[in-house]
C-alpha cells in the first residue's frame, strides 16, 4: 500500500472537530492523523477489537504463501485518544533460516517450503481456546477458505498500579489506589512444517505496545544423529544424540505512522561519561541513520523510527522503538549477523535471505546484506530485525516440545501525550512532576 | 480539566460516526459487548475480556485493498496468464505441454487488483511470472529469468517422491521403510512427502548442477506417522535424477 494520503479518503467530520478543538486548546494535532481512512481490505479479512480498558486495533490480515500471516494497516485508538492513528503499514515474517550445526542441512523455510498454503494448519483442539477463529484463504495454488486464524484477548498481566500520597493530621495515610489488569489482542497462525510447529504470533497491547514472536513446537527433527560436540542425548543413556541447530528468524517491519510515511531512522547509545558527585555520569548520544546499513547490539544501544510529520499532544515527535531480548547470533553466514537492517522500502526486497524467488528482481540481491550495499538514503524505510535461538536439544523435548518462543517487541515513545491507559483524576499528570507554582498548561 | 473533557466528548461523537461507515461490528457495540453469542469465550469462562466471533461469509467474488486473491479472482488470472505460447511452449514436471503452477499472490503494492502468478518450465529450466490486472483483465506484464527455485507443487513433490522410489539409489531408503513398517515398499504407496527446493552450497558434491536445474530434498512420512531419513537425497526434478550428498 502506497503511503501517503492518495488512496485515503478522510472523514470531514471527524477531522474538522479535531482541528477545531487543537486550535482551541493551542496544541499540536495533526488533521491526517485524526483522519479514518476507507476500509483498507473487506469484512472478512478485518480485525477490529476493542480491549477491557478501552484500547481498539484494527487492521487487515491475510494468508501469503511463502511468508504466512501478514498484517496490514494496523491502527491504534485507546479511551483517550479516541481517533485510530495508524501504526504499521504492515509487519510479517521474512525468513526462518534452520541450519544444523553437523554442516549438512540447513532450510531456508519460507522460501523453500513455505509458511502459508498447504503447510498452515486449520486451528482444532485447544489452538484457539477462548479466542475466534477466523475463516479465510490460506494462500495456497488453490485457495482454501479454513479457520486459520486465532484472534483472542488475552490478560497481560499488571498494566500499573500507583497509590497516591495521602496525609493527615495522624501522618501518612493510604491514598487512592489506580491498580490496572492489561489485555493483549493476539493474533496467530499455525504452520505444521513435517515434524516441527511454527506458531507465528503477534500480541497487539493495550498501552500501544506491538510483540511478534515465532513459538516453535512439535517434534524433534528424527534421523538427525549428531557427536557430543554437536548433539545432545535424549532417551536413556548416551545412545542417541540429537543434533543441535539453529531457528533464525527475520521479520520485516513498514512503519506509517499516523499515515505519513517517511520515518527517520535514530540510533542511542549511552556510554560513562566521567563522575558526577556521588558515581558516574552517563551521557546518551543519538546518531541519525540517514542511509541503508545493517547494525548489532552492543550494550546500552536502541533505534527508534521517528515520524518527522506527526507530533503528539506534547509536541514531540511520534515514534516506536526497537526492542530486542533474548538472542543468539549464528555466525555462519553474513546476513545472520546483523540484529537489525535499516532499507529503503524496494518490493523486490522480500526475504532477508534466498531472496531471489521472483523473475521480475536482480537475482544477485539475495540478503539483507546486499539490500543494504547501495547505501540508499532512507526516505521510506523498512525495518528487518533478526532474532536467533541456538536449539540444543534436551529430554524434555520429547514429547511434545514445549513451547518455545522468539521474538522482540515494538514500544511507543511518543506516539501519545501521555500513558494510553491514563485514569481519570491523573490526566494532569503530564511534565514536571512538580512544577513551581503558576497556570497551569493544557493537557492532551 | 474541563476544557480537556469537552475536548473527549467531542471526538468521541465525530469518532463513532466514523467507525460506522469503515464497515465492520460498530464501534459502540465493540466497546460493550452485549450479544454473548456473537463473541467469543475467555479462557476460565471469566467473562472478562472478549472478541467478536463474527460468523464466517461465503467467499466473495472479487476481493478489495489487500484482501487475498479469491477463488473467482484467480480462476480469472490463470485463464489469462496461461497464454497460447506458454501453453504449447512450456513443460511440467511430468514432461507435458504447458508450464508447472506453482503459486498465486496478490500484489498490494500495486494499487488495483492485481494478480501475479509464478509458474516453472522444466524445458527451459526458468521461472515465470505472469502480471495479471483484474479489473481490465489483462495480462500486464510477464518475466522468466533461470536461477530461481521458489517452493514446489504438490505435483512436483508427488514426482519427486516417484523418482527417489524408483532409484537405485533409493535401495536404503526402502530398508528403512521395510524397518518403520514391518512391510514392503509398494511404489509410493502410504507416503506422504514434504519437499524443500534444493539450491547448491559452494562445498556440494554430487549435486553442484542444484539452483539452475530445479532440485529438491524431501523428508518423508509413512502411513504409520514415522518420518524416514532421506535428507541426504538430492532429487533433480529437471534432469529426472536421484543424487546423494557427500
Ligand atoms: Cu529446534
Amino acid at each position: 500500500m502506497s503511503e501517503g494520503s492518495g488512496t485515503m479518503t478522510y472523514r470531514k467530520t471527524a477531522g474538522a472537530v479535531a482541528l477545531l478543538t487543537s486550535a482551541a486548546l493551542g496544541v499540536a494535532v495533526p488533521s491526517a492523523a485524526s483522519a479514518a481512512p476507507a476500509s483498507p481490505c473487506g469484512t472478512q479479512a478485518m480485525v477490529k477489537e476493542t480491549l477491557p480498558n478501552g484500547t481498539t486495533w484494527r487492521l487487515c490480515w491475510r494468508i501469503h504463501d511463502k511468508a504466512g500471516l501478514i498484517l496490514d494497516q494496523v491502527f491504534l485508538s485507546t479511551k483517550r485518544n479516541p481517533e485510530p492513528v495508524q501504526v504499521l503499514d504492515s509487519i510479517r515474517l521474512a525468513q526462518l533460516h534452520v541450519p544444523y550445526d553437523t554442516g549438512d542441512m540447513e532450510f531456508d523455510d519460507l522460501t523453500d517450503l513455505g509458511m502459508g498454503g498447504g503447510f498452515l494448519e486449520t486451528l482444532t483442539g485447544d489452538d484457539c481456546k477462548g479466542g475466534s477463529a477466523r475463516v479465510g484463504s490460506d494462500g495456497s495454488e488453490q485457495p482454501q477458505q479454513r479457520k486459520v486464524l486465532c484472534v483472542s484477548a488475552e490478560p497481560s498481566g499488571l498494566a500499573y498500579r500507583a497509590r497516591e500520597e495521602a496525609w493527615d493530621d495522624n501522618g501518612p495515610q493510604p491514598g487512592k489506589l489506580d491498580s490496572k489488569q492489561g489485555h493483549d489482542l493476539v493474533l496467530r497462525t499455525i504452520s505444521k512444517l513435517a515434524w516441527y510447529e511454527y506458531v507465528t504470533e503477534y500480541r497487539l497491547h493495550d498501552d500501544g505496545q506491538i510483540s511478534a514472536r515465532l513459538g516453535a513446537t512439535g517434534d524433534l527433527a528424527p534421523s538427525s544423529e549428531a557427536d557430543a560436540n554437536r548433539g545432545w542425548p535424549i532417551g536413556t543413556g548416551d545412545k542417541y544424540y540429537s543434533t543441535m541447530h539453529y531457528h533464525n528468524a527475520f521479520w520485516r517491519v513498514d512503519f506509517n505512522i499516523a499515515g505519513k510515511g517517511g520515518e527517520k531512522v535514530e540510533q542511542y547509545d549511552t556510554a560513562l561519561d566521567g563522575r558526577g558527585e556521588v558515581t558516574a555520569k552517563l551521557k546518551t548520544t543519538r546518531t541519525a541513520i540517514a542511509k541503508e546499513g545493517n547494525f548489532s547490539k552492543v550494550n546500552q544501544r536502541w533505534w527508534r523510527m521517528t515520524s518527522p510529520n506527526s507530533k503528539n499532544a506534547d509536541g514531540h515527535q511520534r515514534s516506536y522503538e526497537l526492542v530486542t531480548g533474548g538472542d543468539d547470533r549464528y555466525e555462519g553466514h553474513p546476513e545472520t549477523k546483523p540484529d537489525v537492517t535499516f532499507t529503503q522500502k524496494n518490493p523486490c526486497e522480500k526475504y532477508a535471505s534466498d531472496n531471489a524467488v521472483d523473475p521480475e528482481c536482480p537475482a544477485n540481491s539475495k540478503t539483507v546484506i546486499d539490500f543494504a550495499k547501495n547505501k540508499e538514503n532512507l526516505s521510506d524505510p523498512v525495518m528487518w530485525v533478526r532474532v536467533g535461538f541456538h536449539h540444543v536439544p534436551r529430554d524434555e523435548d520429547q514429547s511434545p516440545m514445549p513451547m518455545h518462543w522468539q521474538g522482540f517487541d515494538l514500544v511507543p515513545r511518543d506516539f501519545t501525550a501521555m500513558n494510553q491507559l491514563t485514569p481519570d483524576g491523573r490526566t494532569g499528570l503530564n511534565g514536571d512532576p512538580q512544577p513551581d507554582p503558576g497556570p497551569s498548561g493544557a493537557q492532551g | 480539566m474541563v476544557r480537556y473533557r469537552k475536548w473527549g466528548w467531542g471526538l468521541g461523537i465525530a469518532t463513532a460516526s466514523a467507525v460506522t461507515a469503515f464497515g465492520v461490528a460498530s464501534w459502540q457495540a465493540n466497546a460493550a459487548p452485549t450479544a454473548p453469542s456473537a463473541t467469543a469465550e475467555p479462557p476460565g469462562g471469566s467473562g472478562q475480556a472478549r472478541v467478536s466471533d463474527p460468523s464466517p461469509l461465503p467467499e466473495a467474488a472479487t476481493g478489495s485493498g489487500s484482501d487475498p486473491l479469491t477463488s473467482g479472482e484467480l480462476e480469472k488470472a490463470r485463464t489469462v496468464a496461461l497464454t497460447p505460447e506458454l501453453a504449447s511452449g512450456a513443460e511440467d514436471v511430468t514432461g507435458k505441454a504447458g508450464p508447472e503452477y506453482l503459486s498465486a499472490e496478490i500484489d498490494v503494492e500495486a494499487g488495483g487488483r492485481q494478480a501475479e502468478l509464478y509458474y516453472y518450465d522444466y524445458k527451459t529450466d526458468k521461472l515465470i511470472k505472469q502480471v495479471v490486472d483484474l479489473t481490465t483483465g489483462k495480462l500486464a506484464q510477464s518475466f522468466s529469468a533461470a536461477g530461481m527455485q521458489p517452493p514446489a507443487s504438490e505435483q512436483e513433490t508427488k514426482a519427486a517422491l516417484g523418482l527417489l522410489v524408483a532409484d537405485p539409489l533409493g535401495a536404503g531408503f526402502k530398508e528403512s521403510y521395510r524397518k518403520a513398517t514391518g512391510k514392503e515398499l509398494n511404489g509410493t504407496d502410504g507416503l506422504v512427502a514434504t519437499a524443500h527446493t534444493y539450491t547448491a552450497k559452494p562445498a556440494d558434491q554430487g549435486a553442484s548442477q542444484c539452483g539452475n536445474s530445479r532440485c529438491v530434498q524431501l523428508i518423508v512420512k509413512t502411513e504409520n506417522g514415522q518420518f524416514l531419513s532421506v535428507s541426504e537425497f538430492i532429487i533433480d526434478l529437471s534432469g529426472r535424477t536421484v543424487a546423494r550428498l557427500k
